[in-house]
């Protein structure tokens, strides 16, 4: 009994600890919280922050981090928009090929986030930021300032049709969780990543392009936001330079609180997903249990704060940056 | 991709011009200096129209400038006529390249402008008064400063009132549901003007209706995606005890339509800002009413005063104060004028006349 009970355990599952008690604590203040309709309506907030959290995850475990995705986000969603209403605005014809356009369009921007951070020599903090200012820039001008709808039913069925209570877009967003724990676990790529983030000289002197590794994971992070992307103009049927908008604050604050390391090396895809959830619970829960909106924004950083402590063995690092 | 290259030509094109503006403004200022400066000169034949605004990639803001572009080819000039001043959001550079301009165009000035925050509204109309030019300002203004007090040179000062228009809307809406039930309220930034009196126009008209209950308000920050997470955890908490929602504009009722549809749900809701968009889906029914405060008009309007005022056709010292400051128009749509409102204002922009100054506004502006 004993050896189950250690600091390592504890630490490892700390945030599923207070994902449940978070739950219940909403459970006992508003009984309606504890429903499959609300966990279904906490699932829609959750599919598209779900994939853009995935995509940083890979980037925050190399020890980089990446600030772009509001930017791609809105870029993806605009260049989708167009794309699948240019080609017949509905999935039952050639508009589909907008859904795998929107993922290069993603690649593509992740891997010029990623050319600017290795071959500009730029730190990723800053190549990132400013690749977010362009995404966003080019989305404006792509639009104007306009909104473009996606009303396509079939399209839009992700949210509207249901199987088990949960709409189609959960079990989307599941299939791709489902991917990104395998890139992370059963690829070289995914290794590679852990290798970078837990000691890059190592990594290099072992023989490791670590270059490659950091271009490959951005590109892959801006697959994962042009998933996201799909999924936010899926919810709303609005594609718009709006669409990234607060995603930057939901997916660090939920990798963080899922106690991946912000240093690298530590956790993946399955504490992201406890993170989501612990902060669109939080969300969720706040508006539920009848929360003044001016008291909200402080309790959310209060309760992330108070997850991270629970959620990170910071004895383990010596210096905080 | 020839909307980016004629867009980066244009923004070249602004640059050079204001840099233009600019060094002409030096020689100006030493002609100015020379004559003595305020001197009270006659009309003028042919003055400068300009337009300082915010920038042009917003919607309202593409609305206004483009009411001021109209305006300007109804003089039988081309579009381009009208020098635009962008300051980007900065009370600086509104105030900086305002003073360039009067330089360069020796105070032969017709000015319409949104000085970006209300206390920057007294240096801008100070310097255009001082070279003898004529500004018509909207929006910011602080409410100790009044047209009258300038003579002729402060022409006007218009602004948008949302609080009656507001509580327009939530009549429709209760009495959409019967005058009985709960509803709930999605606002704006909680500190924005604009939020704070929509919110106040929906309580004006609950106090007619003491069997509503106003279940819970809370800010939805003008952003669809927020509006669509808040409407669907009002939904767990209040469930069918909603029977409707009012929102403070049509961005934020998008995320509340998209989060009743996730439910198979429809319920009674209003916006407001009267978007195309909207008002398509007002005449659909899916919204009940929204209101329209016609940014093309109070854009075009705005640069005709300081025109006219310029050019000498009317002396405003001359007109009454309710025509010196005063409110902007609104226009409710519901389903019923949806179509026709459509056909009028959105599939074609209407031909106004732009010497009827006051004919569409709303009457003087009160101070609380």
């Amino acid at each position: 009994m004993r050896s189950y009970l250690t600091r390592d355990a504890l630490v490892k599952w700390a945030p599923v600890i207070v994902l449940i008690v978070l739950v219940l604590f909403f459970a006992l203040m508003e009984p309606r919280f504890f429903s499959v309709r609300n966990f279904a309506r906490i699932g829609i907030s959750s599919a598209p922050a779900l994939m853009i959290a995935l995509g940083v995850t890979f980037i925050i475990i190399m020890g980089s981090i990446d600030l772009s995705m509001e930017g791609t986000v809105s870029v993806c969603a605009v260049a989708f928009a167009f794309a699948f209403i240019a080609m017949g605005g509905t999935l039952a014809s050639y508009a589909w090929l907008a859904l795998p356009l929107a993922l290069v369009v993603g690649a593509a921007v992740g891997l010029i986030n990623g050319l600017v951070h290795v071959k500009l020599r730029i730190p990723s903090f800053m190549a990132s930021l400013a690749m977010g200012f362009v995404g966003t820039g080019f989305a404006l001008l792509l639009t104007g300032g306009d909104r473009i709808r996606v009303e396509d039913e079939l399209f839009r069925s992700l949210l509207t049709v249901r199987f088990l209570n949960f709409p189609i877009m959960v079990y989307v967003a599941l299939g791709f969780l489902l991917i990104a724990w395998f890139i992370q676990s059963r690829t070289t790529l995914g290794r590679n990543f852990y290798a970078v983030g837990g000691g890059e000289e190592l990594a290099h002197s072992s023989g490791l392009n670590v270059n490659r590794v950091r271009l490959m994971g951005f590109t892959l992070a801006g697959m994962f936001y042009a998933v996201g992307a799909l999924l936010a103009v899926g919810r709303i049927g609005i594609a718009e330079t709006a669409t990234g908008n607060n995603f930057m604050f939901v997916s660090i604050t939920s990798v963080v609180v899922g106690g991946t390391a912000l240093w690298g090396g530590i956790g993946g895809v399955w504490n992201t997903l406890v993170g989501v959830l612990i902060v669109n619970v939080i969300n969720n829960g706040m508006v539920v249990i009848g929360l003044p909106g001016y008291v909200q924004d402080g309790v959310l950083g209060i309760l992330v704060i108070i997850a991270v402590v629970l959620s990170t063995d910071r004895k383990s690092v010596t210096f905080v940056k | 991709m020839s909307f980016i290259k004629k867009f980066i030509e244009r923004e070249t094109l602004n640059r050079r011009n204001f840099l233009l503006a600019s060094a002409y403004g030096m020689g100006g200022v030493a002609a100015l200096g020379a004559f003595g400066p305020g001197v009270a000169r006659a009309a003028y034949s042919d003055p400068t129209i300009a337009w300082s605004y915010r920038n042009r990639t917003n919607p309202y803001w593409n609305e206004i400038v483009s009411g001021g572009e109209a305006f300007v080819e109804s003089l039988g000039k081309s579009k381009d006529a009208l020098t635009h001043l962008i300051n980007e959001g900065s009370s600086e550079k509104s105030l900086a390249d305002v003073k360039a301009l009067l330089a360069k165009t020796n105070g032969e000035l017709a000015l319409a402008i949104d000085t970006n925050d209300a206390p920057n509204c007294r240096p801008i109309v100070e310097a255009v008064a001082g070279a003898g030019g004529y500004v018509s300002t909207i929006w910011n203004k602080t409410d100790d400063l009044h047209p009258w007090d300038f003579g002729d040179n402060y022409v006007s000062h218009m602004t948008w009132s949302d609080e009656g228009p507001a509580e327009q809307t939530a009549r429709i809406l209760l009495d959409a549901i019967g005058g009985k039930g709960g509803i709930v309220h999605l606002g704006g930034i909680a500190s924005n003007n604009p939020a704070i009196e929509r919110l106040n126009g929906l309580k004006n008209a609950l106090k007619d209706y003491p069997d509503v209950e106003l279940l819970d308000a809370q800010p939805a920050d003008w952003d669809t995606q927020k509006a669509n997470q808040i409407m669907s955890s009002f939904l767990t908490r209040y469930g069918d005890e909603i029977k409707g929602v009012h929102c403070a504009n049509d961005t934020i009722g998008y995320g509340v339509l998209e989060a009743l549809r996730a439910e198979g749900m429809s319920i009674p809701i209003v916006t407001y800002d009267g978007n195309p968009q909207a008002v398509e889906l007002v005449a659909k029914g899916e919204i009940l009413a929204t209101v329209f405060t016609n940014p093309h008009w109070g854009g075009g309007i705005t640069a005709s005063l300081a025109y006219h005022a310029a050019t000498g056709a009317f002396k405003p010292s001359e007109e009454p104060h309710e025509h010196r400051e005063f409110y902007g128009p609104t226009i409710l749509i519901t389903p019923d004028d949806a179509v026709e409102f459509k056909k009028n204002y959105i599939e074609s922009v209407p031909t106004y006349d732009w010497t009827d100054f006051w004919g569409p506004a709303g009457g003087q502006i009160m101070y609380k």
